[in-house]
């Protein structure tokens, strides 16, 4: 006997007209009510994909709530992912990820979202305050996304434990400088983390390759593999091994370096005789983006010059923007803030790290596996 | 015209095919549909990272000819089997002593042997790497008893994953072999050796084959979950002890290669099913003794 026929199953089942009558209630209930409360809520209130961890509150003081009270809207903050996962997310999503801003992708990313047709085309005309852009970051940068900070890789070391290192070679081939005590105090990045991708173009460039003829670098890295004590993929994890004082020698993000050295690590930053990469953080508008003129509004907003100024000093990195003349010397001397330190810096070929990233992965992955 | 149950004036649908249409219906939208995306995806060409139309085989052959991914391959086996034979042998006395003891305190121990279940495996996880970090407690004690010279690297580590999933799968071990052997008569076990038998002979001949499916089930619980476990491996094993989950993961969310990372999948799936498949014969045959 079926379910349905068998007399005792009677009162646990739903009739179609049932069904209908209850969907009908609820649609009712929607329009009367919850209904036009979602549709305003939508209507004003914007997510934004940002940073997060010690850097959540920083950027929801400087940027956030300025903006919130400036448009009388709501900002839902995302503080979740990586610039990479943030992609990775937009991509699975095809572009509808949630949220209406992504506020902190890396060129690579933004040259593939406009690639895949994932982001807005971002213009003057949406976003004017694109004018004031450092010319040079702006030439490098894809169309899809408005740069508002420039930082760059740096190299820092622990004043405690050895001498002030001054070349790219002095963190690839560390037992030349610093014998074999140095052994297991070296970190590595995953190149999931541009931070890698960066450090190995200095070793490139170090026997007259780079970009376009990367093999000098495999050769730095099988030779400094065994003096690493640690390998960590996000720049935030490296955190506590500088801490615990098990790394004194490591590339590291101009603006995460000066943030922990200003919070009492012992560690100096170094810009190596032979120059510095730099990079811009890019903010885009996914073409799913729910609320996408308040997202280029937000977008314009990043790059207010007050804003601009707020975010940087706090941050520890360079402007977007080239205007800022009134911020601090120290400030100047750590970080990309004036015309005579963009046009000193080495700008890499973005587009083609994007393009050969899943390859230089590959050969990563072959030696330090 | 179609109903659901008998009510209605038309043709009527069983109530037992709405209960499993509505799982049947869920598991295809978020288990057939997403891996069958995988199953296309693993053969279609990637370009700058971009999925294409064309057909390629090229995933595989990269990870089936180059010697780190079929190292990585090996090694999440090897975890797998080794976490599933500890947390199996492990298990098995704890369950013996919970399901046998006369203790006023039973229930208590046993809220006790699941109550790592309460925590996060993150947390034991790092629970684990606060012990065996190079800078660590179990390198601070060897030290101190002067055991070592030198600090150890006890982690990151293929033998570290194995510790830290072991541990966070012993409950689902100590569950499973509770189970099978609550359902075996302590009476078997007087009579086998009120007949001569010693203990060993009683455990071997008698207890064994009778718990052989709760054994077999603990180790494929523990072995299925730990090849495709992520955050353990991600933690205590690094860059050099990857595993096919924290490849994967390496792929798609970093290098942005779903092509790659959806032929390791594959991968990953058909190994996983091929050893289960055995392991349940396997299982069957001893449970059959």
């Amino acid at each position: 006997m079926s379910v349905a026929r068998n007399p005792r199953n009677r009162g646990a089942s739903i009739s179609r007209r049932t069904a209908l009558k209850a969907t009908g209630g609820l649609a009712a209930c929607f329009a009367a009510g919850i209904g036009p409360a979602v549709v305003a809520r939508a209507e004003e209130t914007l997510v934004v994909n940002s940073q997060g961890g010690e850097y959540k509150e920083i950027i929801e003081r400087t940027v956030i709530a300025p903006f919130e009270k400036k448009f009388g809207v709501k900002v839902v903050h995302d503080a979740t992912g990586t610039a990479s996962q943030d992609f990775a997310k937009l991509r699975a999503s095809r572009g509808s990820p949630g949220f209406d801003v992504a506020a902190v992708l890396t060129p690579p990313e933004v040259t593939l979202g406009g690639q895949e047709g994932l982001l807005e085309p971002m213009s003057e005309k949406e976003v004017p305050n694109l004018k004031y852009i450092w010319t040079r970051a702006r030439e490098l940068s894809p169309t899809f996304g408005a740069v508002h900070t420039i930082q760059y890789a740096s190299l820092i070391y622990n004043k405690e434990q050895i001498e002030r290192p001054d070349s790219w070679a002095d963190y690839w081939e560390p037992w030349k400088r610093y014998g074999d005590g140095i052994r297991n105090h070296v970190i590595g990045y995953n190149p999931a983390n541009l931070l890698s991708i960066f450090a190995l173009i200095y070793a490139a460039r170090l026997r007259g390759g780079g970009e376009d003829n990367m093999e000098p670098a495999w050769e730095f890295l099988k030779n400094q593999k065994p003096y690493l004590g640690v390998v960590v993929t996000g720049s935030s994890e490296a955190v506590p091994h500088f801490e615990s004082g098990q790394v004194w020698l490591s590339p590291y993000w101009s603006g995460r370096a000066a943030l922990y050295i200003d919070r009492g690590l012992p560690f100096e930053m170094v810009v190596p005789k032979e120059g510095v990469l730099g990079l811009p953080d890019l903010a885009a508008v996914p073409v799913g983006a729910k609320n996408k003129e308040l997202a280029f509004e937000f977008v314009n907003f990043r790059l207010e010059k007050d804003v601009q100024r707020e975010f940087s000093l706090a941050y520890h990195a360079g402007p977007g923007r080239r205007d800022i003349d009134d911020l601090p010397e120290d400030f100047k001397k750590r970080q990309i803030a004036t015309e005579e330190k963009i046009q000193a810096t080495i700008w890499p070929n973005l587009e083609k790290i994007g393009r050969m990233r899943k390859d230089w992965t590959l050969r990563w992955q072959e030696i330090m596996g | 015209m179609w109903t659901i149950d008998g009510q209605g004036a038309g043709r009527r649908l069983p109530l037992h095919w709405f209960l499993v249409g509505v799982p049947a219906f869920f598991l295809l939208v978020f288990f057939v549909v997403p891996n069958a995306f995988l199953l296309s995806a693993s053969v279609l060409k990637s370009e700058n990272q971009v999925l294409t139309n064309q057909f390629t085989t090229e995933n595989f052959t990269i990870f089936l000819t180059k010697k780190v991914y079929l190292l990585t391959i090996l090694r999440t086996f090897v975890v797998g089997i080794s976490v599933g034979l500890l947390v199996a042998f492990v298990s098995f006395p704890v369950s013996y002593f919970l399901v046998r003891t006369r203790s006023r305190f039973k229930g208590v121990l046993i809220t006790l042997s699941l109550a790592p279940l309460l925590a996060s495996v993150v947390v034991r996880t790092y629970g684990w790497y606060v012990l065996l970090d190079r800078f660590g407690f179990a390198n601070d004690v060897l030290l101190k008893l002067d055991a070592i010279q030198e600090r150890i690297a006890f982690i990151p580590s293929t033998g570290g994953i194995i510790i830290g999933l072991a541990h966070a799968l012993l409950p689902y071990g100590i569950l499973t072999n509770l189970a099978s052997l609550s359902a075996v008569n302590p009476n078997m076990e007087r009579a086998s050796m009120s007949l001569g038998a010693n203990r060993t002979k009683t455990f071997l001949l008698v207890l064994l084959p009778n718990c052989m499916p709760g054994l077999v089930a603990s180790f494929l619980l523990a072995f299925s979950i730990s090849i495709s476990a992520y955050a353990t491996p991600a933690i205590l094993g690094g860059y050099a002890s990857q595993t096919i989950a924290t490849l994967i993961y390496a792929f798609i969310m970093q290098v942005l290669d779903w092509s790659l990372g959806a032929a390791l999948g594959t991968i990953l799936i058909v190994s996983t099913l091929a050893i289960l498949y055995f392991s349940f014969r396997f299982g069957g045959r001893r449970a059959e003794v």
